[in-house]
């Protein structure tokens, strides 16, 4: 079935297209949740759709939302096959994604040793981006965690 | 080589005001610096006698440790520094509930010119030196790293050999949770020609981030987990360092009863190393060094621990001058 029949294309908002097939719930995880709840945006997942180049993919569409540069990176840092348009009055924006150096507040480290998850302390966690080896390290406890897997941990840590 | 003391030009400064967080911090030029700093609170020991007469040393160690504290007192004693400590945890604000922010901001109050914490948590150190405005020594932050004995390491290691240069060393016992392991591999890496063996079994095998760092540094490592390898790579060693192994970190106790025998170090494994090679040992020991070593000249552990003492002295030395 085409992705047209499905939903209808949007005038205004994000796009985030060719996520691997049944991702996108990872993908919202990596949004920041909170803003999207406050504002009056309608969102809609489309799952396993054809696509040319993978088979299959997930699309998101945000209407009348435009997630933030920071956002986009984070997802195409831990889906690199993903692509974000920002769609203003039916114009469609490509957004060109740039690799972060550092991941700042949003990781909750899963070193239950590691300073950052004291209760006692209120610390922004810290991860700095090795993207060579698709990971990230946390800068207080230096312990490592695979980009796969902080959609997991991603916005636990009320900051 | 640049000479120190009376007759000295100027101070190296690659230290002064700095932060002791990590290993990874400090480049050749600078250890080797402090390796002379070090010889020279031997070599003319009024040098240093209240050179810090005006600075207040604040020691907060927020876990047990008797050695590392002492060390650090007694240098700072002989510097002339005041001495101000938090030790025992179960006494003081910290069990009350107060935050280690909270601590840092109190101590950072009362004067203090420098703050040397041990703390059970791994990046404690760090965080107290993004809340202090004074220069943080981190003297063991949980499992993650220890760099003052990263450095009396070296000392000792330079000390013994005449360099650090082209050494083979072998790391014995339980490496994933042992911060002097990590410290020291980080801090080899300044070093050229290094071969390091990390002999223990898959559970306590050195951690992935000091792997990743030695790949980006084009550090040679080896993982050996067999024993009768180990004792091969054992013949050819400059230095043997071992570490305690313990029972708490093995889910299965009679898979620790296994190992204890051939993880102990004594005559035996010396007769087949080089008659020139070290052992070393962070100190306290349990059961993983045998008493009979410790009176040859293989066993450098114990001027290992009384050369901290010297690194210590020339470190505040270097920092707060
Ligand atoms: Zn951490």
């Amino acid at each position: 079935m085409e992705e047209h029949l499905l939903v209808r294309k949007i005038d205004m908002g994000t796009v985030i297209d060719h996520i691997p097939p049944w991702r996108a719930s990872d993908v919202l995880k990596l949004l920041d949740l909170e803003g999207l709840r406050r504002s009056d945006i309608s969102l809609v997942i489309l799952h396993n759709v054809p696509s040319k180049k993978y088979g299959r993919k997930d699309i998101i569409k945000l209407y009348r939302h435009f997630i933030s540069n920071e956002e986009a990176d984070l997802v195409c840092l831990v889906f690199p096959t993903s692509t974000i348009n920002y769609i203003k009055d039916w114009r469609v924006e490509k957004y060109k994604p740039k690799i972060p150096e550092r991941i700042i507040g949003r990781i909750k480290c899963p070193e239950v040793t590691c300073i950052t998850n004291n209760p006692r302390e209120n610390i922004r966690t810290r991860f700095r981006v090795l993207s060579k080896y698709r990971i990230v390290q946390c800068e207080y406890c230096d312990t490592i965690v695979e980009l796969e897997r902080i959609a997991d941990l991603v916005g636990k840590k009320s900051e | 080589m640049e000479k120190v003391g009376s007759t000295s030009p100027g101070w190296y400064d690659g230290f002064r005001g700095r932060d002791v967080i990590s290993a990874r911090d400090f480049s050749r030029e600078d250890y080797e610096a402090l390796f002379r700093y070090a010889d020279l609170y031997e070599e003319d020991p009024g040098f240093y006698r209240g050179l810090l007469k005006d600075c207040i040393a604040a020691l907060v160690f927020v876990e047990p440790s008797t050695r590392t504290f002492h060390s650090f007192e007694t240098a700072a004693r002989i510097l002339g520094c005041g001495v101000t400590a938090i030790r025992d945890p179960s006494m003081s604000s910290i069990a009350k509930g107060e935050s280690l922010h909270d601590t840092i901001k109190m101590i950072e109050s009362y004067g203090a010119s420098i703050i040397i914490l041990r703390h059970p948590a791994r990046g404690a150190a760090l965080y107290a030196a993004e809340i202090s405005r004074v220069p943080v020594i981190n003297a063991g932050d949980g499992s993650r790293e220890h760099p003052t004995q990263a450095m009396l390491d070296l000392y000792t290691i330079a000390r013994k050999r005449g360099g650090i240069d082209g050494l083979r060393i072998a790391f014995l016992g339980d490496l994933r949770f042992s911060r002097t392991v990590s410290s020291l591999s980080y801090a080899l890496s300044s070093f050229k020609d290094i071969e390091i063996f990390y002999i223990a079994p898959p559970i306590l095998q050195i951690r992935r981030e000091v792997k990743i760092y030695l790949d980006d540094r084009g550090v040679e490592y080896k993982e050996i987990i067999d024993m009768d390898k180990a004792r091969e790579i054992l013949r050819s060693v400059d230095v043997l360092y071992v570490t305690r192994l313990q029972k708490e970190r093995f889910p299965d106790p009679s898979e620790y009863e296994k190992l204890k025998g051939a993880y102990t170090v004594g005559p035996e494994i010396l007769s087949i190393m080089r008659s020139d090679a070290g052992i070393m040992h962070p100190l306290p020991r349990v059961d993983e060094l045998s008493p009979e070593l410790d009176s040859k000249p293989n066993a450098w552990y114990f001027d290992q621990a009384r050369w901290g003492l010297n690194v210590r002295v020339a470190l505040l030395s270097l920092i707060l001058r």
